[in-house]
Order: C-alpha cells, then structure tokens, then sequence
C-alpha cells in the first residue's frame, strides 16, 4: 500500500514538473501611438514574425492615433494602471513619441531597461539618449528614425535650392510653385516652420535642447514676420497627402515631405518616380518612435524579446527599411549587410547618411514647440 | 351600506393613492432606459465640456475663453459666414428641385438628388479636392474646352468649401422640403392655378409660406450639420481661416488643449442655440396661430 501510495505521489510530481515546462499562453498587449502604418506594421507585419518564433504568444495591438495626442491616450492607459494600485498591468509595450516618453518617465510609467538589451548597442542616433532636451537614457529604445525633407520635381526644377535662404529667393522667382500644409495639417509643414525658425533663430540649440527662457523668443515677431512674408508667394496645400498629390500633380514644383511617406507612395505607384528629394541647409526636424515598458508590464519579458526582434538587424533590414522606409535606429552599417542595394539606393540616393546626420535636426523642446505652433497662428494666419 | 361606504372610503382613498403611486413608478420605470441614456450620453458630456471650457492649468478660469477670442476671433465669424451661405445655397437649390417635382415627375432627377446622401463625408471631402483641385477633373477639362494654360483651383478656398457643403446638404434639404411640398393638399394649388398663377408664383406663394416650419426645419439641419463639420473643411477648406471644429482638433492634438477645445466648442454650441431658440419660438408661435 504505501509503495503504491509512493509511485501515484511520484507520478504527480513528475506530471507537475512536466506541465511547469510547457510555456502558458501568454497575451502580448501593446499600445501604440502614430498613424494606421504604424498598427499595420506590428499587427501584420511583426505579430505574424513574433507569434511564429513564440508560439505560446498571442500579440494584440492597440492603437491610440497620430501625433502626441495618441501618446497622450497611452500615458493616460498607464496613469490609470497604475492608480488602479495592481501588481501586474494590463500593457506590456508601448511604442511613443518623444514627448510621451518624457512624461512617462516624468510619472514613473515606464521602466529602465534597455541595459538588457543587446541590439541598444548598435544605436549610432543620439535620441537614444535624448528626446526634446530631457534625458531618457535607459527607458527607450528608438524603433525608427522618420526624417521631413523638401521634395523637387526634377522637370521644371534643374537646380533646386540648397538652403532656405536659397528657397527664399526661389519661391520669389516662381510664385506659388512651393507648397506645404501650414501646420494644421500635418507634421510635414509644421516641421518646415521648425526648420525655418532655426533657421532665423539666433539659438536654435537652445531651442532643440532647451533650457526654456522667454528671452529666447524675442527675436520671433521678426522671423515669423518674415515667413507670412514668404507665405505670398507660396501655395497652401491640405495636409501631408496634399502636398504630395499637389507635387505629383504638377501643381507645386516644390514643397516638404516626410521622407517614409514620399518614398512609401513611390513604392505603391501613387507617385511620380522621379520625384528627388533635399534636405536644406541649415536643415528640417526629424523624430523618433520609442520602444518602452511600463514599469509593471505583466509580460515584461517577451516585450523585451519583442523589441529585440524588431531591432534585430535582419528585421530591421527587411520591414524598417525595405517595407516602410523609415531610417533605421540602428547604425547603417549593421542594416546595410541585409539590405540589396536598390533599397539601399532608394533611401539614401537623394539624402546621404552624412547629410542626414548633420542636416536632421530634432523638434524643438516641448515648451518652445507649443509656442512655435501658437506663434504661428497669432502672426502669420492673420 | 352608506356606513360601510363611509368606512370604507379612507381605504379607498389609499389605495387610490397607492395606485397612482405605482402608476408613477411604473411610469418613471419606463422612460428610465431613455434617460439614463440621455443623461450618460448627452447631459453629462455637455456639462463637462462646459465645466472643461472654464480650466485652465488646474485652475477655474476665463483664461481659455480670452484665448479664444485672441486666436480664433475670425475664424468664429468665418464659421458662421461660411454656414449660412452653405445653408443659403442648399435651401435655394433644395426649393428648386422639390418645387420642380412637386408638379413633374422626372425619375432621373428624383434618383440623382438622394444619391449623395449615400457618400460618406470623408469620400465627398476627398472626391472634392481631387474634383476642385488647381490640375484638378474640372479644371483639366475646363482648360482642354477653353484653352487657357491655368486655372485658379477652388480646393482649397471658401468657394470650394460651399460647394462641397452644398453637395452633401441638398439631398437631406430637399428631403424635408419635397416631403413637405407633396404633403400639401392639391386643393390650394389648384385654386391657386384657377385664379391665373404661375408654376413659380405657386411655389413662392403657396408653397413656401404654407410649408415654412419644414422649411425651418431644413434650415436648422442643415446649419448645424455644416457648422460641426470637420472632414469637409480639414480637406477642401482654405489653410487659414478656418472652421471651428478644425481648430478644435488642433488644440486637442497639437498642444493636449482640451481647455480651449471645449471653450470653442461651447461657442458652437451657444451660436447653434441662437437658431434652436429661435426655431422653437416660431414654431410655438405657429402652433398657437392655428389653435387661434
């Protein structure tokens, strides 16, 4: 009897043990901020990758809406977590832009963790380190690079400007052939008044890395004088799409772009091809997405896995570059092995890697960026 | 028997009050779905939105309001301008096709002015602009008929604006309208044509003053419903000045504003009540006329 007794507790055990070794099925939530690409990116591109390497892994994804409003939603999701005083949150991974990660550190929603993170090594962008002035080393790992730039058509323009101050004087010899969106349309026109005010700021550092002082902003009233100025001879197009369809069109000659767009609507055959692309000196704005975990993600471990998956060279190679055109997070020589050399010729055929890091500025801190947009509104849409 | 009638009464009289009690409660019971929903769904949310509009930085304040009056003091007025010409144009169109087929059939007409209510506004805004645009369908045929190099585009300006209005207005406009018109008793009409009239003296005589509540019906519909548009501007409206509703999503989504959004959408409220109050005074003033 008791030898029988021995064998059944045995056999449990050993049933015991064997189920701790089958992997439980685990939901990955991550929210994620940005236009639908984005969604479409992880929920058709990346969850079907993911899902194959883990099988026990069922990743759902949620998106919030472009711009820092649907950071915004994300950081609110995360509040209410973490009132909710629970020990394990609902979300796992969010995806963020700048701004949102700033007030998520602010608020102790997000964790450190990119130390456990191998492909963190191969980051050559120093928004890794810091967005909007504020230092977010250790909580985020940027997913991608999206730069604006100021696309020409080649047809009617041979020598396209090189500079603002060069587009200045173009758009004076050919009214209404440059276009863009104001800035209610769109991150593309709102990055080219950025890109301006640098431009005629006599501190644009101070403006791209703070500290925020009013003094800094005396020399406004003259510069965005200057670009209601400008506005005379330029057209005002609807939105980022606008621009482009307005340039494809042959409407406007010229006008500012976000590069993954531009070359994005190349690729699916809306766009002209021959369409080239400049970034002006003294150069446009620029921004990362971010990678971060909420500091009591559930599942913090696969959000890690999934990070790495994305940034993993081979990855990063195939969907970043070749699929949605962004510029990579990581270093060019790490994605370059994996790249064919069209692709690689695509993106950087117009704007070099080089140009790129000298002329890709980043958007301005957060207190000068809100008064950038009002400054605008009171001064040049009257 | 009047003793026990007497006795009885007190009784009677409570459960008569108990009745009506139960009565009540069932009553309340009843339309308790419809007004939790309305409350949740419509009271509530207008009273934060209000509530909302007087914040500023934690703070209860006026501060959003004189922001508005800062910015957006032009765009107020151009919301409204560009509303009621949008209204204005529907209304004269809307009179037109349902006076013309209040007296002739014309099947084509009457399948042609319901089918844009069948477009969703976003597919309108962006039809319109590709439609209105400077190398736009219309312009590239205009050009190839006249032969002149360019033309101005009217995307992108307050014409353009109207005229999309005014395409996805009509057909609900004229709905109302024609509905009103066939509802009117043939009577009046033939009397009035016996004494000489003409199809047009019919409509503007006869028809539009026996019909004007639906008129005022149209009218306010139509206001409201172009005022609170917000695909139709964000794509074929001007860059600056624009309507309310586009100001209100760049407060939100630019600047996490959502003090000034509220204290601008309260404005479109109060703009709006200005018609509501006027439409409900006329129509009481009417309904009392033909009691009298």
């Amino acid at each position: 009897m008791r030898k029988l007794c021995g064998v059944v507790v045995l056999i449990i055990a050993a049933v015991l043990l064997a189920q701790a070794g089958i992997p439980i099925k685990v939901t990955l939530t991550m929210m994620v901020a940005g236009d639908q690409n984005m969604v479409d990116f992880f929920q058709y591109e990346i969850a079907p990758e993911f899902e194959k390497l883990y099988p026990n892994v069922k990743v759902k994804v949620v998106g919030t809406g472009p711009g820092d409003a649907g950071s915004q939603q994300i950081i609110q999701q995360l509040q209410l977590e973490k009132d909710s005083g629970k020990d394990k949150w609902a979300i796992d991974l969010v995806v963020i832009h700048e701004a949102g990660a700033i007030w998520a550190i602010e608020r102790g929603l997000i964790r450190q963790y990119t130390d456990f993170l191998t492909t963190r090594r191969l980051v050559t962008m120093k928004t890794a380190e810091v967005a909007l002035g504020v230092n977010v080393n250790g909580y985020v790992m940027p997913m991608f690079h999206s730069q604006t730039a100021i696309a020409y058509n080649p047809r009617f323009v041979k020598n396209p400007p090189k500079s603002y101050a060069e587009l200045v004087e173009w758009v004076k010899k050919n009214p209404k052939k440059f276009g863009y969106n104001g800035i209610k349309g769109g991150m593309s026109g709102v990055s080219f008044v950025f890109g301006w005010v640098y431009w005629k700021s006599k501190n644009p550092d101070v403006l791209m890395n703070g500290p925020f002082d009013e003094k800094y902003m005396e020399d406004w009233p003259q510069i965005y004088a200057e670009l209601k100025e400008f506005n005379k001879y330029v057209t005002l197009t609807s939105g980022n799409a606008g621009t482009l369809d307005a340039l494809n069109r042959g409407e406007i000659w010229m006008g500012p772009v976000w590069v993954d767009m531009f070359y994005t609507w190349i690729r699916e055959g809306r766009m002209d091809p021959n369409i080239r692309l400049i970034l002006p000196e003294p150069g446009m704005p620029g921004q990362p997405m971010y990678f971060a975990i909420p500091t009591k993600a559930a599942n913090a471990d696969y959000a890690l896995k999934m990070i790495e998956l994305v940034t993993s060279p081979a990855v990063h190679a195939k969907y970043i570059v070749d699929r949605f055109n962004w510029y990579p997070a990581i270093g060019i020589e790490y994605v370059s092995p994996y790249l064919s050399k069209e692709v690689f010729d695509r993106l950087y055929r117009d704007i070099k890697e080089e140009e790129l890091l000298k002329f890709g500025k980043r958007m301005p801190i957060a207190d000068y960026r809100t008064r950038m947009l009002e400054a605008y509104e009171k001064w040049v849409e009257k | 028997m009047n003793q026990a009638r007497l006795r009885a009464s007190p009784f009677f009289l409570e459960d008569e009050i108990m009745r009506r009690r139960k009565e009540l409660m069932v009553g309340f019971l009843l339309i308790l779905p419809a007004l939790t929903v309305l409350v949740t769904l419509y009271v509530y949310p207008l009273v934060l939105s209000i509530y909302m509009s007087f914040v500023a930085q934690g703070r209860f304040s006026l501060a959003n309001y004189l922001k508005v009056f800062e910015i957006y003091w032009r765009d107020i007025i151009y919301s409204v301008a560009i509303s009621l010409v949008a209204t204005a144009v529907t209304l004269g169109l809307s009179i037109g096709v349902s006076g013309y087929l209040r007296f002739k059939s014309w099947k084509f007409l009457e399948i042609m002015y319901k089918l844009p209510l069948f477009i969703p506004f976003l597919i309108v805004g962006h039809a319109m602009r590709v439609f209105l645009a400077p190398h736009g369908t219309l312009n590239n045929l205009l050009t190839r008929i006249l032969r002149i190099e360019e033309l101005p585009g009217l995307s992108r300006s307050w014409i353009g604006l109207v005229w999309a209005f005014v395409w996805v207005m009509t057909p609900y406009a004229a709905l109302i309208v024609l509905g009103a018109f066939r509802s009117l008793d043939n009577a009046y009409i033939e009397a009035a044509r016996n004494l000489g009239a003409s199809r047009w003296k019919i409509v503007f005589d006869v028809l539009i003053p026996m019909c004007r509540p639906s008129i005022m019906v149209a009218f306010i519909l139509t206001f409201v419903r172009t005022i609170s548009s917000l695909t139709i501007p964000i794509m074929v409206g001007p860059a600056s000045p624009n309507m309310i509703t586009v100001n209100m999503m760049f407060r939100v989504n630019y600047f996490n504003d959502w003090g000034t959004a509220n204290a601008l959408g309260v404005i479109s409220y109060l703009i709006v009540m200005v018609f509501a109050i006027y439409y409900l005074k006329f129509m009481a003033a009417e309904r009392g006329g033909i009691k009298a």
